[in-house]
């Protein structure tokens, strides 16, 4: 193994992780240098109590209802894309270990599980993918194509590109768990395990990007995933 | 060009600033929301826009220098484009908020807007004739001693006035007296008539202020001398040992009371009620305090949500409940509430006269949005919105009358 594939298996990962956590942690401490809002921002009507505008924050959050009521369609493109992704996470649990309670509850062998993971990976990934390119379709088109910066293609594309390697590995090849949970498992105990070769060259793009996207995380607009919760209850203060 | 706007910027960006610019996805459920876009298809009206200039100006760094990653960030040159579409995104904004709702995050472009003003201010790009009635509502605390006879024998004129059109010889219009109720006026009697009717018919324990609710430094984000002006009022109400303070239907000042005061005074107003003259006199209503003839007005009528009492300070219900005590036929404007189309005349625009074309665009979805109701009287809650309305009907020909839920109420009431 050459001393470049070796960094890029089985020492970047960490420093991607590390990035991810403490650059956010980092993006949360430097708003926290700054003087807090200087005057109730809230929305009206708000709930009454603060559990109560905690809950809406929550929800709205969860489910975008806020932007449902006044633009369906984009809620649609923003909404199943972010529950696309979703969907997709919890799948990549079966990368570091397996929901053997599960498989043992339906009673269901290696076939099986093996059928319902292609079906609902897929499904998670064309309801993640497809939304991705409305998404860019709308950046290039009307008014929205003012608001495009270099950044917004950018994550968009490292978004496509992450899910098309992850389709060429769910679709085009036949790829063998267990040598994904030995090499993540490994990797998550430091205790370094052979690379997997049943996922062919798409595994090395797809492992790539998803790095890359988790160093750019906390610097670009995709911190909004801690911000929205600070915007959210700033607006129901 | 601009140092003093971005040296104001560095040094008066707030947690919420910082990461509303951090976060904004430009995902565009913005545009449909602002009213000035709307009507101009100018890209500096789009409030996501109106963000990334100001965001982009930021990242150019200390030096004005370009940097290595600069056809990244798209980091501008303070150019003349930058600075004429700075200006346009930063004062042809009547900071109503109606972005904020359509925003999957909530983000608060007014308050960008506000901060930003008073940057630009800096630079001598502000809107001289707002920041000059506002410091005149700062100075008249400091007179307000050689004003006071004056004000009186005014008060008691438009008092004689009152009673004997009125037919109510004991009304009285108290001045600088103890008492539950300070009520805060806006500049003209029309704000005091009505009220002095409404408070003798509910025998209420009032005083009329010598200060008026607006507060023009607010309009041109000088949130130092907003305080000033205000703390005059908070003076006022603890000298005259009052209870509650009720605002004149006037958006923004409400809006300051409701939101702003807990964070500019604190202790100094606990125990004081804050609320808009609607509130009160809705509460009066409700528990029978006064009377009013049920169908008074057989008139088709709408009512416009100010941006500054509905979505921004939740007073939605009050002023519909006295319009139907009062209406025969009253209609819906669509849409209405927190999704109300803002009338165009907010921020300050009203008060600065170069704004006047500016404004009367801005007002076109509201113009289509009455016209669709057929309604003969527009009723709000707001000077501001009422000043601008009526001349929105004067330039597109609507032919309304624009009326205060409170005149209604007080050309209504049963003595």
């Amino acid at each position: 193994m050459t001393t470049l594939a070796f960094l890029f298996y089985y020492i970047t990962p960490y420093i991607a992780v590390v990035v991810f956590f403490g650059g956010l942690a980092y993006r949360v401490y430097l708003w926290w240098q700054k003087r807090p809002a200087p005057a109730h921002l809230s929305l009206f009507p708000r709930p009454q109590n603060r559990l109560g505008r905690l809950a809406d924050a929550l929800v709205d959050m969860f489910t975008l209802k806020g932007l449902l009521r006044v633009n369906p369609l984009l809620w649609a493109g923003g909404f199943i894309m972010h529950l696309g992704l979703l969907f997709v996470l919890v799948g990549h649990i079966r990368a570091f270990t397996d929901f053997y309670f599960l498989w043992k509850l339906l009673n269901w062998g290696k076939e099986q599980q093996h059928a319902f993971s292609a079906i609902a990976g897929t499904i998670a990934g064309t309801l993640f993918t497809i939304p991705l390119f409305y998404l860019l379709a709308r950046r290039l088109s009307g008014a929205v194509k003012w608001l495009s910066v270099p950044e917004d293609f950018f994550v968009l594309f490292l978004l496509i590109g992450i899910a098309l390697t992850g389709f060429h590995m769910r679709l085009l090849r036949t790829v063998e768990v267990e040598e994904l949970h030995r090499f993540f498992a490994g990797l998550a105990s430091f205790r370094w395990q052979p690379v997997p070769e049943s996922t062919g060259p798409a595994f090395i793009w797809h492992f790539a990007l998803v790095q890359l996207l988790m160093v750019y995380f906390p610097f670009g607009k995709l911190s909004h995933i801690a911000g929205s919760v600070l915007s959210k209850m700033v607006a129901r203060s | 060009m601009l140092t003093k706007f971005l040296d104001t910027v560095r040094q008066r960006i707030t947690r919420p600033l910082q990461y509303y610019q951090d976060i904004c996805v430009r995902c565009g459920a913005c545009i449909d929301a602002c009213h000035f876009y709307v009507a101009s298809g100018n890209p500096a009206h789009i409030p996501a826009y109106r963000m990334m200039l100001v965001k982009k100006l930021l990242q150019r760094g200390g030096n004005g220098r370009k940097g290595l990653l600069s056809w990244y960030r798209e980091t501008d040159l303070a150019d003349e484009r930058t600075v004429s579409e700075l200006r346009q995104a930063l004062w042809e904004c009547t900071g109503c908020r109606r972005c904020s709702v359509f925003c999957p995050f909530d983000l608060d472009t007014a308050l960008l807007v506000n901060m930003g003003r008073y940057a630009l201010g800096q630079e001598g790009m502000g809107m001289e004739m707002v920041a000059e009635i506002g410091n005149a509502e700062v100075s008249k605390g400091e007179i307000i001693d050689a004003l006071k006879e004056f004000y009186v024998d005014q008060i008691r004129e438009l008092e004689g006035r009152i009673r004997e059109e009125w037919g109510v010889p004991d009304l009285r219009i108290p001045v600088d007296e103890p008492a539950r109720v300070l009520y805060v006026p806006v500049v003209g009697e029309h704000a005091i008539i009505p009220l002095a009717k409404i408070f003798h018919a509910a025998k209420e324990s009032w005083s009329l202020s010598m200060f008026t609710a607006t507060n023009h430094s607010f309009f041109v984000g000088d949130i130092e001398k907003a305080k000033q002006a205000a703390h005059w009022i908070v003076q006022e109400a603890r000298r005259l040992g009052a209870q509650v303070i009720a605002y004149a239907e006037c958006g923004h000042a409400t809006r300051t009371l409701r939101n702003f005061w807990d964070h500019w005074f604190g202790d100094e107003i606990a125990g004081i009620q804050r609320v808009s003259v609607v509130q009160l006199v809705a509460s009066y209503l409700q528990e029978g305090r006064i009377r009013v003839r049920e169908g008074a007005f057989d008139v088709p009528m709408t009512y416009h949500d100010p941006c500054n009492l509905g979505r921004n300070a939740g007073i939605f219900e009050e002023p519909r409940m006295m319009i139907r005590a009062v209406a025969t036929d009253f209609r819906e404007l669509s849409p209405n509430r927190e999704l109300n189309w803002c009338c165009g005349g907010g921020g300050g625009l009203i008060a600065e006269p170069d704004m006047f074309e500016v404004r009367m665009k801005a007002g076109r979805p509201k113009v289509e949005q009455i016209q669709r109701t057929g309604a003969r009287w527009v009723v709000t809650t707001c000077e501001n919105c009422k000043t601008q309305l009526a001349d929105l009907s004067d330039r597109y020909g609507l032919g309304v009358e624009v009326r205060g839920a409170v005149d209604l109420i007080a050309d209504a009431l049963v003595v």
